[in-house]
């Protein structure tokens, strides 16, 4: 275990950090287009907006917990007041993209645009530019590290490949973007997500159990905090933000508060402390090994 | 236990085994994972950092096992695969960026077996004897491509639960296979990837505790009736901080059992050969 002491400030044992995907219904229209229009199956992702943040907002205030928030532009515009509640309250607030595009269909401009005007539109709400950065659908083209940290951003949240923060090539500058990464067991969507018709997901698995969902969170807060690692929880307010779903949220933060030696951190905080600790990956690293592959196509 | 399949004292065979496959399959094969990050990475955790939290369960509990490599995973992370050899593990074929061989012609075959002995040659020294086929189905003339290149041993069929001879009745030479199931394959149960879907249909993860039954019962199973237990186990699915904790009660429930015979694939497939072809002079 020598190896992880030192690891993270004060002598804890590991990094948590909650985030939240605050998309209202931009990520569901891009991923399912046939949701335009059909005001009911909407309806499941505005739930959010109307309940699902207050609910989340409430809990991380009882629990004196602050949170990383990805927003993109447009929710951003349409909920103004909303996003300035959750700023207010001590929350980072991220950028998610102007319309949770999916990144695979943009180009690297189109894809730069996005990012400049949302930060745009969350600086002129929240009074400073966002420093935190999700892509929605999880990838951006070769060279877009260079268009965030220009825009000030200096941690991501996007990828995968590791259970520790790394540093991200490509990003020529003494600041180089710090990447949190995800992983799809301690999100809630994937376990709870659904609508009839259009059918989400596409093959329409039922609900899972939340009583197992809890317990598979536990277990993997357990390897977690074993190895000390740092550990991203994704939320959606909309998915986890309900009257049944908040308990199970609560139960497993409390269960994860317990323990004296996490390191309960913004997105932002972490990111900065692993810039301050390391100059860059391992050999070998993932992110290392895609860099030269992940180059702009030659045409 | 006068009829057992197995040398006296034991009354099971467990032969753990680990695909490595990383990022490779097919959106490698046809470049789309150069432009999917999320994807690649997600791949790479496996051989990047589960396989070191794997190699240590299996120390812990003092149980041996066989991994299965594809050599573009060999070459990226050279200093990972030796580490398998070097903690006393087995390694076998398992294509180079895990080709599905029952879609390729013979001599595509060939170039990708030539290729794979002579990167384990190169990094580790080696030239294994044993093969898991890449998504498992073979061609017509894969058997005879396994022969020809020094195969002995395969861990690729599905339809039994204890090792059989595959016959390659043109020449008269012969495979031990040892086939695994579904029901103890981790992408059945743990797998997620949302683009490309795995599963298709996005099916819900499952729960971790009601995974661990399924496997103690397959193996409880097995044990009783004297079989062969392997598996396919992934380390970018199952290897991951939760999941090492599953394994772990997987393996100490395994542990606590008297007359489990923890072996690599090889030495299962070397007893079957001379416990059920030697007679006949054949193997």
């Amino acid at each position: 275990m020598s190896t992880t002491l030192g690891r993270w400030p004060a002598g804890k044992r590991m990094a948590f950090v909650v985030t939240v995907d605050f998309f209202d219904d931009a990520a569901i229209l891009v991923q399912e287009p046939r949701m335009a229009g059909r005001e009911k199956s909407l309806s499941v992702w505005q739930y959010g907006a109307k309940r699902g943040v207050d609910r989340l907002l409430d809990l991380f205030d009882a629990l004196k917990l602050r949170t990383s928030w990805f927003v993109p532009g447009r929710v951003a515009q349409t909920h103004a007041s909303l996003v300035q509640r959750i700023h207010r309250a001590g929350h980072e607030v991220g950028n998610a993209t102007f319309a949770c595009e999916n990144f695979d269909t943009l180009t690297l401009a189109q894809q730069g645009d996005s990012l400049t005007r949302t930060q745009a539109v969350l600086a002129d709400l929240i009074g400073e530019r966002p420093t935190g950065f999700r892509a929605p659908f999880g990838n951006w083209a070769p060279g877009f590290t260079q268009h965030l940290r220009d825009a000030g951003i200096a941690w991501s949240s996007s990828w995968r490949g590791d259970d520790l923060p790394y540093f991200h090539p490509g990003a020529a500058d003494t600041k180089p973007l710090i990447e949190l990464p995800l992983h799809y067991e301690l999100e809630d969507e994937p376990y709870f997500a659904f609508n009839l018709f259009p059918p989400i997901p596409v093959g329409q698995p039922r609900i899972a159990s939340y009583r197992e969902v809890l317990g598979n969170w536990q277990q993997d807060f357990a390897g977690f905090h074993r190895f000390g690692l740092c550990l991203p929880l994704r939320l959606h307010p909309e998915v986890i933000g309900t009257a049944g779903r908040i308990d199970l949220l609560r139960e497993f933060l409390v269960g994860a508060m317990a323990h004296p030696d996490v390191w309960f951190a913004t997105g932002g905080e972490v990111g900065a402390w692993w810039r301050s600790q390391h100059t860059g990956n391992a050999p070998g690293h993932p992110v290392d090994v895609l860099a030269p592959l992940h180059q702009p196509s030659v045409s | 236990m006068n009829d057992s399949l197995w040398p006296t004292g034991v009354q099971s065979a467990v032969a753990l085994a680990f695909d490595v496959d990383g990022p490779t399959g097919g959106a490698m094969l046809d470049g789309s994972i150069w432009r999917n990050p999320s994807f690649f990475t997600l791949g790479a955790y496996g051989p990047w950092r589960a396989v070191g939290y794997l190699l240590d369960l299996l120390d812990d509990h003092r149980i041996p096992a066989t991994f299965f490599v594809p050599t573009w995973v060999l070459e990226t992370w050279p200093a990972q695969i030796k580490a398998i050899v070097d903690r006393g593990h087995e390694i076998g074929y398992h294509g180079h960026q895990h080709e599905a061989f029952w879609q390729l012609t013979r001599e595509r075959q060939q170039q990708v077996m030539a290729q794979s002995l002579a990167l384990f040659q190169r990094h580790l020294g080696l030239a294994p004897a044993g093969f898991r086929t890449p998504s498992g189905d073979w061609g017509g003339d894969t058997i005879e491509v396994l022969l020809d290149a020094g195969v002995t041993w395969s861990s690729s069929m599905r339809g039994d639960d204890r090792p059989y001879v595959i016959d390659h009745a043109a020449s008269g030479r012969r495979l031990v296979e040892i086939p695994g199931k579904w029901e103890l394959d981790d992408y059945a149960s743990l797998a997620y990837q949302r683009a490309p879907d795995y599963p298709a249909g996005l099916d819900r993860i499952a729960s971790y505790d009601t995974t661990f039954d399924n496997w103690r019962r397959e193996f409880d199973g097995s044990h009783r009736d004297g079989l062969c237990l392997t598996t396919l186990f992934h380390p970018k699915v199952s290897g991951k901080p939760g999941r090492i904790l599953l394994l772990e009660r997987l393996f100490a429930h395994m542990r606590a059992q008297e007359g489990v015979w923890f072996a690599r694939c090889g030495e299962v497939a070397q007893w079957w050969r001379e416990r059920h072809l030697s007679a006949e002079g054949t193997a």
